[in-house]
């Protein structure tokens, strides 16, 4: 069972079954005392559990409701929101799904495994029931006709979907800053940015506003989140899940990941979004595993649970450029993996800042492709106009906030006759080779390991005006993306700063699909790490629980 | 609107063009940002133009450190995955939600998408 100490151990096997037909679970309830789903009790170090497995047997058993659960949700939602802004939009039918959840229960029919959890969804994934806009004024109001596929899991599984979170406007950002809407505060400071694109998610995770989030990864966008706000980000590999419904930004990059505030829930949500989809011909056959059913109780460890584990620490995410702070954190993290048993050793990646042009030749230039469907015509906010070129012209001028303006016009003068070969094709050549220094690496290696950002979370408006130094700090998760890499990031330490320090995320790699084991010793080394906790402030102080 | 290059193998080397793939940053043009604007029908205000054209500028001289890498000899690589050859059955479905796409337009005039006239000059 995925537990802390307190409770009885319970393995968990074949949660999801492998053809992902949304299956039906039962739990045997729990006869010992159980903590309430909610309880953080300020004293406590102890390790995250599973809030999904948790609600999964509180409405099992009786104890709660799902209507009073999203009801605790929302009222945390609703108060921490004027100082987060993490939503655009939050759904007017939670307590009609969770009353519908409840009565299931009440009736003894199945529920899935998702039952009474409350998922955040980035605004950049199609929710045919609310608008999409994928931050951007263009989209302003947009209802899609269609449910995302991830968005449409989540509900076979049960599954609430509470609001849709802000974002950088299409993607494009670092920070939130660039929503066309609202900027979204960093809860452990609200002075500082959440991170992006996906801070949204992140934020409402890390504040409890919600259980788990979906956001969207194609250069870092849901692993320097997680960094920033403390929670648990997994990008997976290109291919795991379907982009049906995802708003596309660069099509070869683009990944949906998810976040959580536990390893164990993290891995629970990709299980229930990963398969093939015949509505995405990017999508994989490659048959997913259950990743949860390898997570196992802290309790039931034994005394090096990681022995054996090849860990490659990437030498040039060490070097200058990187926060003391954020470098003594992760080195921190590397004795904690040697006490697991793990054996480290340091690889060097070559052409690894290459990466980092590389991604935004491929990203810009992809993304005026990809952009250039916003025209005003048959979906989006219309200029008024009196020819063709000027409807196109207005319409995208209007819609359109400065940084995807200016993205594109990088990505036009990048695709452009003539400049194609110095620019696109040599991105592309740069890719072939940082996709075979990571092969080589991960050939020698189990995982990878790097900090998830050169920095713990900035100030609002430091870097808003700098482009190069926002898209800097990029170097440690685009090549991941470049790559098509899965990758988990999961709080690892503090630094200073904020009222009570700054979470920093640890960034494990794995190989193509290999979810899995990044799932298992993420899970191992969370449930084993002593002194932290990470809930920010936001929450321990003043919000009831 | 430029072409888009989908294909890694397509011949390069019978088009005239100003530069190589081993020229220098100095000898390709410095982005023309109104020019651009137009070809990715955008609108630019002069402010904006002003504003812009030096990040971007600035951003296109950073990208140019490619220039510098020997990749002679390294394929392309047009994507992550390698995986290919998914295809499906050509048996077409109807859409069920017709009545939300074109809810979703902004000037529908049964059973047109209605933009204004489009005029030839350039």
């Amino acid at each position: 069972m995925l537990s802390t100490l307190h409770h009885p151990p319970r393995r968990l096997s074949r949660f999801f079954p492998a053809n992902n037909k949304p299956r039906h679970f039962h739990t045997k309830p729990v006869l010992s005392s159980s903590q309430p789903v909610t309880d953080q009790s300020p004293s406590s170090t102890s390790p995250p559990e599973s809030q999904i497995l948790s609600i999964r047997h509180s409405l099992l058993s009786r104890e709660v409701t799902a209507t009073q659960l999203a009801e605790t949700y929302l009222s945390r939602l609703k108060l921490a929101e004027p100082q987060l802004k993490s939503f655009i939009h939050v759904s007017n039918n939670v307590l009609k799904e969770a009353q519908s959840i409840d009565d299931k229960i009440k009736r003894n029919e199945n529920v899935g495994p998702l039952a009474g959890v409350l998922v955040g969804v980035k605004d950049n994934i199609c929710t045919v029931d609310m608008p999409s806009t994928a931050g951007s004024r263009v989209l302003e109001n947009y209802r899609p006709p269609f449910d995302a596929t991830a968005v449409k899991k989540v509900k076979e599984f049960d599954g609430i979907v509470v609001g849709k979170t802000n974002l950088d406007e299409f993607g494009m950002g670092s920070t939130t800053e660039s929503s066309s809407f609202q900027v979204t505060a960093n809860p452990w400071d609200i002075s500082r940015v959440p991170g992006g694109s996906s801070g949204g998610s992140a934020a409402a995770v890390s504040a409890r506003q919600c259980v788990v989030s979906l956001g969207s990864d194609t250069g870092g966008s849901v692993r320097q989140p997680a960094s920033f706000c403390g929670v648990v980000g997994l990008k997976p590999t290109y291919g795991r899940v379907s982009r049906y419904g995802l708003i596309a930004y660069a099509s070869s990059l683009d990944v949906i990941g998810c976040f959580g505030s536990s390893v164990a829930d993290t891995g629970i949500l990709l299980s229930a979004i990963s398969g093939h989809d015949r509505l995405d011909a990017t999508s994989s056959k490659q048959e997913v595993p259950d990743f949860t059913s390898q997570l196992i109780s802290a309790a039931l460890l034994e005394s090096k649970p990681l022995k054996g584990l090849k860990v490659g620490v990437i030498r040039e995410t060490l070097e200058n450029g990187v926060d003391s702070g954020v470098k003594s954190t992760v080195l921190g993290a590397v004795s904690h993996l040697e006490e697991l048993g793990c054996t480290l050793s340091e690889v060097s990646l070559p052409s690894f800042s290459l990466g980092l042009p590389a991604y935004y030749i491929l990203a810009s230039s992809e993304s005026s492709s990809n952009l250039s469907r916003y025209d005003g015509v048959r979906y989006g906010n219309q200029a008024a106009a009196e020819d063709l070129n000027a409807l196109y012209g207005d319409s995208r001028a209007k819609g359109f906030g400065s940084e995807v303006k200016m993205r594109i016009l990088m990505g036009t003068y990048a695709l452009s006759a003539g400049y194609y070969d110095a620019y696109y094709k040599r991105a592309q050549q740069v890719r072939t080779l940082i996709q075979k220094s990571f092969k080589t690496a991960l050939d020698e290696n189990d995982i990878l390991i790097s900090p998830a950002a050169p920095s713990a979370a900035y100030k609002i408006g430091e870097k808003k005006n700098d482009p190069l130094a926002m898209y800097s700090g990029d170097i440690m998760t685009v090549n991941v993306n470049l790559a098509g890499l899965p990758a988990l990031v999961l709080p690892c330490g503090f630094v200073e700063g904020g009222p009570i320090g700054l979470p920093v995320g640890l960034q494990m790699i794995g190989a193509a699909f290999d979810e899995g084991k990044l799932l298992k010793v993420g899970h191992i080394f969370e449930q084993t790490l002593q002194g932290c906790r990470f809930v920010p402030p936001l929450i321990a102080d003043g919000i009831p629980q | 609107m430029p072409t888009r290059y989908y294909y890694y193998d397509y011949d390069y080397n019978n088009r005239t063009r100003n530069c190589s793939t081993t020229t220098t940053r100095s000898s390709l043009e410095p982005p023309d940002v109104p020019r651009l604007a137009q070809t990715a029908r955008i609108s630019l205000t002069p402010h904006e133009v002003e504003e812009f054209a030096p990040k971007i500028r600035q951003v296109i001289d950073w990208f140019g450190q490619l220039q510098d890498v020997d990749l002679d000899s390294v394929d392309p690589a047009l994507r992550a995955d390698s995986e290919t050859g998914y295809l499906r059955e050509d048996i077409p479905k109807t859409f069920k939600n017709r009545e939300s796409m074109i809810a979703a337009v902004p000037s529908y005039d049964e059973p047109y998408i209605k933009v204004p006239k489009v005029l030839n000059k350039e």
